[in-house]
């Protein structure tokens, strides 16, 4: 005899977003850089900022900041790197 | 005072009425979250409150808003946001108290519970905004359409297209047919074992077993009772109903776990951080109140073990929720780097008769015939044993020296925790003439990490924020305070009256930027 079962989890459809082209160079790019507030991502990413500027030709840098790791990134600080051609989000500890 | 004269005519406004005027985005989280709370002003209150929506979207989104939020009050389309333009909210949701005359007389920004209550009395309403439905107090909103750049006239056309909205009443649960056969994959119990369990055997929640949860729980089976973190799937009530089936539940548990949903929703837990952070943190149910002996949740010997069906299946509920509907399996967005056998089951009861003080719900101000319920985000318990303490003293020193090393010996400041105390140690603080605030005064200020762990050039975790700590002397010793405050300590009773053993639990992160510590009651039978 057939067993019907309610369905125990979530049902909705993932929206999937396409991913945005890759760019082919970092030269006279906008960069956003996003330190999520663990101890340490200042120290990386002023490294990583005098490389991407130094090496890689990055015209202009814009640094957000979570104000902490422990949430989601409030909209003000999304707003803030919303303009940018590429964002990089650092973890570290 | 502003006067309506002078501005565009809105339409299906009664003049000689009271009227609330509601701003609204479709696709503003804070607008979904607020308006459903309307419903009961505009249903109750008819003949004497004009309850009015005014949307700054379009018409297609503006539908799709109503049907999924059930807003059963009027709604009008500010065409080219004439209105908005006039009223000049600065940020949605607005809602805005016109009386008989005309005259404004209040307005309300956000989402506000304290307000929406005040606005419901002022029309002469029961409060319409509880306190303990999950819900935050207090939420801000987004900014107004027509402050937004380039806002075009037919604004928000897309907005909502195809999404789901903070809908208060989801789908039916889809059902899932299976044939009974000899065939492994064919089992009920296999299946569930394989698409939906813990790693261990559940009870396949059929329809039958489902039904029955169901008709415990005055709520309809599609009302969405919160959104589970990470993955932010909908609980309805029968989603909860199917996964505590499997836990093992009986139906009046369903009693408990519509609030236990509506607490690990609660923002200031932060079920988010807690369920996808590398650290061991689980989220550990503790029960207070008549509840513990209608239900039979345990309270005595091996209570953080596997020895009553109320605490055991409850916990193991709440985990396959966060699983199933959160989405945070063990093996993916659960990062945990050693993960907290918690996660199996975590449920303790108060053992409120073995305790001179007030239970933990009291402190958190409910009466002590309310059942309530409490999460902290907890590490696993580590044992303090002190069987050999002349006073309460000592056995206080011994718990201090766990406190100390709660997160990392040397971390001071940022973290809470739970002290089980067991009966017998309870016993001698009480002879001793401790109350339960001084039990927690004493631990404050006499856990401290000695000021030389610091010194040298052996840095670690907590060293580098040693400007920010306090010195103070500990038995002579010049330390660092390990605790902020002794209200991020919190004192259970629990445990069996023979063996002098008790627990500490330290925390996840603490406060508004980590997990705090939620406390919601139980209906009554």
């Amino acid at each position: 005899m057939p067993v019907t079962l309610v369905h125990p989890g979530n049902e909705s459809v993932p929206q999937a977003a396409a991913p945005p082209p890759r760019l082919a160079s970092l030269s006279g790019k906008k960069l956003g850089l996003l330190d999520i507030s663990k101890p340490g991502g200042s120290l990386f990413l002023d490294r990583l900022e005098k490389i991407l500027r130094e090496r890689y030709g990055v015209s202009e840098v814009v640094r957000a900041q979570k104000p902490t790791f422990a949430k989601n990134a409030p909209a003000p600080v999304i707003e803030q790197l919303r303009s940018m051609d590429a964002v990089i989000e650092a973890l570290a500890d | 005072m502003q006067q309506l004269q002078n501005l565009p005519a809105i339409p299906g406004y009664q003049p000689g009425k009271k009227a609330l005027l509601v701003f609204f985005e479709t696709d503003c989280p804070t607008c979904q979250l607020a308006l459903p709370y309307l419903n009961a002003l505009a249903e109750d209150s008819e003949d004497t409150v004009q309850v009015i929506g005014i949307s700054q979207d379009g018409d297609q989104p503006t539908r799709e808003f109503i049907r999924q939020m059930g807003i059963s009050f009027g709604v009008h389309l500010d065409q080219g946001l004439a209105l908005s333009r006039a009223y000049d909210p600065q940020s949605v949701p607005t809602i805005i108290f016109l009386d008989e005359a005309g005259q404004v007389q209040k307005t309300l920004t956000g989402f506000d519970k304290a307000g929406l209550n005040d606005l419901a009395a002022a029309v002469g309403h029961a409060a319409i905004a509880p306190d303990n439905d999950g819900a935050p107090a207090w939420k801000p909103g987004c900014s107004s359409r027509h402050l937004e750049p380039q806002t075009p006239d037919a604004v928000g056309e897309e907005t909502t297209g195809g999404r789901q909205l903070l809908r208060r009443i989801g789908e039916p649960a889809s059902r899932i047919t299976i044939r009974e056969e000899a065939e492994a994959e064919e089992d009920p119990v296999e299946f569930c074992f394989r698409h939906f369990g813990d790693a261990l055997p559940v009870v396949p929640p059929t329809v039958e077993r489902v039904g029955a949860m169901l008709q415990a729980c005055a709520l309809a089976p599609e009302s969405v009772v919160g959104r589970i973190p990470p993955c932010y799937g909908e609980a309805t009530v029968e989603k909860i109903a199917a996964n505590a089936v499997m836990a093992g539940c009986r139906p009046e548990m369903m009693r408990v776990l519509i609030p236990l949903v509506r607490a690990v929703c609660d923002e200031r837990f932060n079920a988010h951080g807690v369920q996808a952070t590398t650290h061991f943190a689980a989220p550990l149910i503790m029960i207070n109140g008549p509840v513990r002996q209608e239900l039979g949740f345990w309270s005595r010997q091996n209570v953080f073990s596997n020895v009553a069906r109320a605490n055991s299946t409850l916990g193991r509920a709440l985990q396959l929720i966060l699983l199933n509907l959160g989405g945070a399996r063990p093996d993916g967005i659960d990062m945990s780097a050693l993960g907290n056998s918690g996660k199996f089951s975590f449920c303790i009861a108060e053992n409120e008769e073995e305790s001179p003080w007030e239970p933990l719900h009291v402190e958190r101000g409910l009466r002590r015939e309310q059942s309530a319920l409490s999460l902290f985000a907890a590490e696993p318990p580590r044992g303090v044993s002190e069987h050999s303490a002349p006073n309460g003293e000592t056995v206080l020193r011994a718990v201090c020296h766990a406190l100390a090393t709660v997160w990392s010996y040397r971390m001071c400041g940022r973290n809470e925790a739970i002290v089980v105390l067991c009966p017998e140690h309870v016993k001698t603080l009480h002879r001793d003439g401790f109350s339960k605030p001084q039990v927690r005064q004493f631990l404050f200020e006499n856990t401290g990490i000695p000021v030389r762990y610091y010194s040298g050039r052996d840095h670690g975790e907590g060293t580098q924020l040693v400007s920010l700590y306090r010195e103070i002397m500990v038995q002579g010793e010049p330390c660092y305070r390990k605790f902020r405050a002794p209200e991020a300590i919190q004192i259970f009773v629990a445990g069996g009256t023979a063996g002098k053993f008790s627990a500490v639990l330290g925390s996840w992160g603490t406060g508004p930027a980590g997990s705090q510590m939620v406390t919601y009651p139980i209906p009554d039978k």
